[in-house]
């Protein structure tokens, strides 16, 4: 669907930001994009979209040269979610605010309105669509921003640090819902420092260390495999993977405390509550 | 300019905006822009100006051009449009080689400003810079919504609240947290120092000389 292809990129009076990559990206993946800050993630997430122009190679969409169509009509087909949602937000309801980009579109009335409420209704917002959306919490805003993506009606979404700033519940709420978008067919990639979700979550990962790519593969290999040096790259091995790591002949390969729980717990002999998860 | 005590730096750009007021020789003018884009160039401010100052030129065109239907003679549209260009110029020269917090100092200690009025200046130009890119995300921000800029000039301008409502209301959020944060670090005290060196050194007296001497010369020989 999205295809990099040796995409460098410059910021005028700095270092290169990125430095020939390629990347596929393939309709409903779930890939997580790592590495330290300034390691040109976000720069590489803002030329998916067209927000910039890379200074050699090019992003193809569907076969086609991105730059044909700019922004405005690329977020018909990738959206993006930036880190802060208070940078969007100006109407004065959530419902007019996720209005805001079909109102863009040259589509009907009706093609609109189910749009607004197709992507209220995928993100949980119905009970609060006339609610002022600057008074509601930060983890809602998000939410906002992301059904303001999705009345657009994108085949992939992109996500810089969607879960800064929001309490543990709340990121476990908003994961929950990336996996409903993209158990729907909706692309899904994460930027992300969050080692733990990056395993729980993302089937593959990407690895930019110092604006190229050092790693594009599965995300438990990423872990698992001690020859990939991911301290150097800024980033730490999951506490569950590395329990696993020691333990790889009782446990095998997990992605989360649950699956490690439920792994031992089978070793053991025991049986997982398969709602619960808890060993009975 | 760097060097130069802050005072000194805001006393010369008077300096300047007086001898442009004054001025109304468009090759003098132009020599004095040139001396001052020198100038920036040694303090390494002209790349990232470069752009800034490309459309100030354009606006400082476009004020001399509006003139001529007026009957203004040709030389003092032109010499309209440098005015303002050095005036410009001569604060950007000033902001680029001043630190705010030894500004604000300046106007406290040497100016005998109330610190609350020096500290608002300072802080209205700091937050120029932020505005300025605060801008340039919101409207990313609404591009990748589908955000486009139409030709037309009135559907422009309603369009324009899409940026503008979101600036205006992250700007007040951010007044109130600094507010905030400035109270709880003690804003507004009896008595307050400050740790910039803000001192006149011998190259500050030579330049007030300088300005006293090219005042005088610009007044006798205009």
């Amino acid at each position: 669907m999205l295809e990099i292809q040796q995409v460098s990129f410059a910021y005028p009076g700095h270092a290169p930001a990125l430095k020939n990559v390629s990347l596929s990206i393939q309709a409903g993946e779930f890939i997580g994009l790592a590495g330290r800050n300034g390691s040109g993630k976000t720069t590489l997430t803002r030329l998916m979209v067209g927000l910039g122009k890379p200074a050699s190679g090019q992003v193809m969409l569907d076969g086609k040269p991105a730059k044909d169509g700019g922004p405005a009509v690329m977020a018909r087909s990738v959206g993006y979610v930036f880190q802060n949602p208070d940078r969007q937000i100006f109407r004065d309801t959530v419902a007019s605010e996720v209005a805001y980009g079909p109102e863009q579109m040259d589509w009907s009335d009706d093609e609109r309105q189910a749009a607004v409420d197709d992507a209220l209704a995928m993100t949980g917002l119905i009970e609060v669509a006339q609610a002022y959306p600057r008074g509601l919490a930060r983890s809602f805003r998000q939410r906002i921003a992301i059904a303001s993506a999705l009345a657009l009606k994108p085949r992939l979404l992109i996500l810089d640090e969607p879960t800064s700033g929001q309490d543990a519940e709340e990121k476990k709420q908003l994961m929950q819902l990336l996996g409903k978008l993209n158990g729907q067919g909706i692309g899904v990639i994460l930027v992300t420092h969050d080692m733990e979700m990056l395993l729980e979550h993302t089937r593959r990962t990407v690895v930019l260390h110092q604006g190229e790519k050092v790693y594009d593969g599965p995300t438990q290999e990423l872990f698992a495999d001690p020859a990939h040096d991911v301290a150097a790259w800024g980033l730490r091995v999951p506490d569950v993977a590395a329990i696993a790591a020691k333990f790889a002949k009782i446990t095998g390969a997990v992605r989360s405390v649950e699956e490690l729980a439920a792994s031992i717990n089978n070793q053991l002999g025991g049986k997982t509550d398969e709602k619960s998860g808890a060993s009975v | 300019m760097k060097s130069l005590a802050p005072l000194c730096n805001l006393l010369l750009t008077i300096a300047v905006s007086v001898w442009t007021v004054l001025i109304w020789d468009p090759a003098s003018l132009a020599a004095m822009l040139a001396v001052q884009i020198a100038l920036l160039a040694y303090a390494g401010q002209l790349r990232k100006l470069l752009k800034g100052l490309f459309g100030l030129l354009m606006v400082a065109a476009f004020f001399s051009v509006i003139q001529l239907p007026f009957d203004v003679a040709v030389p003092i549209a032109v010499a309209s449009g440098l005015k303002m260009m050095v005036m410009t110029v001569a604060v950007l020269l000033m902001l680029g080689t001043t630190r705010l917090p030894s500004l604000t100092a300046a106007l406290v200690s040497q100016v005998k400003i109330p610190y609350e009025y020096a500290f608002m200046f300072t802080s209205a130009l700091r937050f120029m810079p932020d505005f300025i890119a605060e801008s340039h995300a919101v409207r990313e921000a609404q591009i990748c919504r589908g955000y486009v800029q139409s030709r037309n000039p009135l559907k422009r301008i309603v369009a324009y609240a899409a940026l503008v409502e979101p600036m205006v209301l992250r700007a007040i959020t951010r007044s109130e947290t600094m507010a905030m944060s400035l109270e709880l670090r003690g804003f507004g005290g009896v008595r307050r120092t400050f740790t910039q060196q803000i001192a006149f050194a011998g190259r500050d007296y030579l330049v007030l000389a300088l300005i006293v001497v090219i005042t005088a010369a610009v007044i006798r020989y205009r």
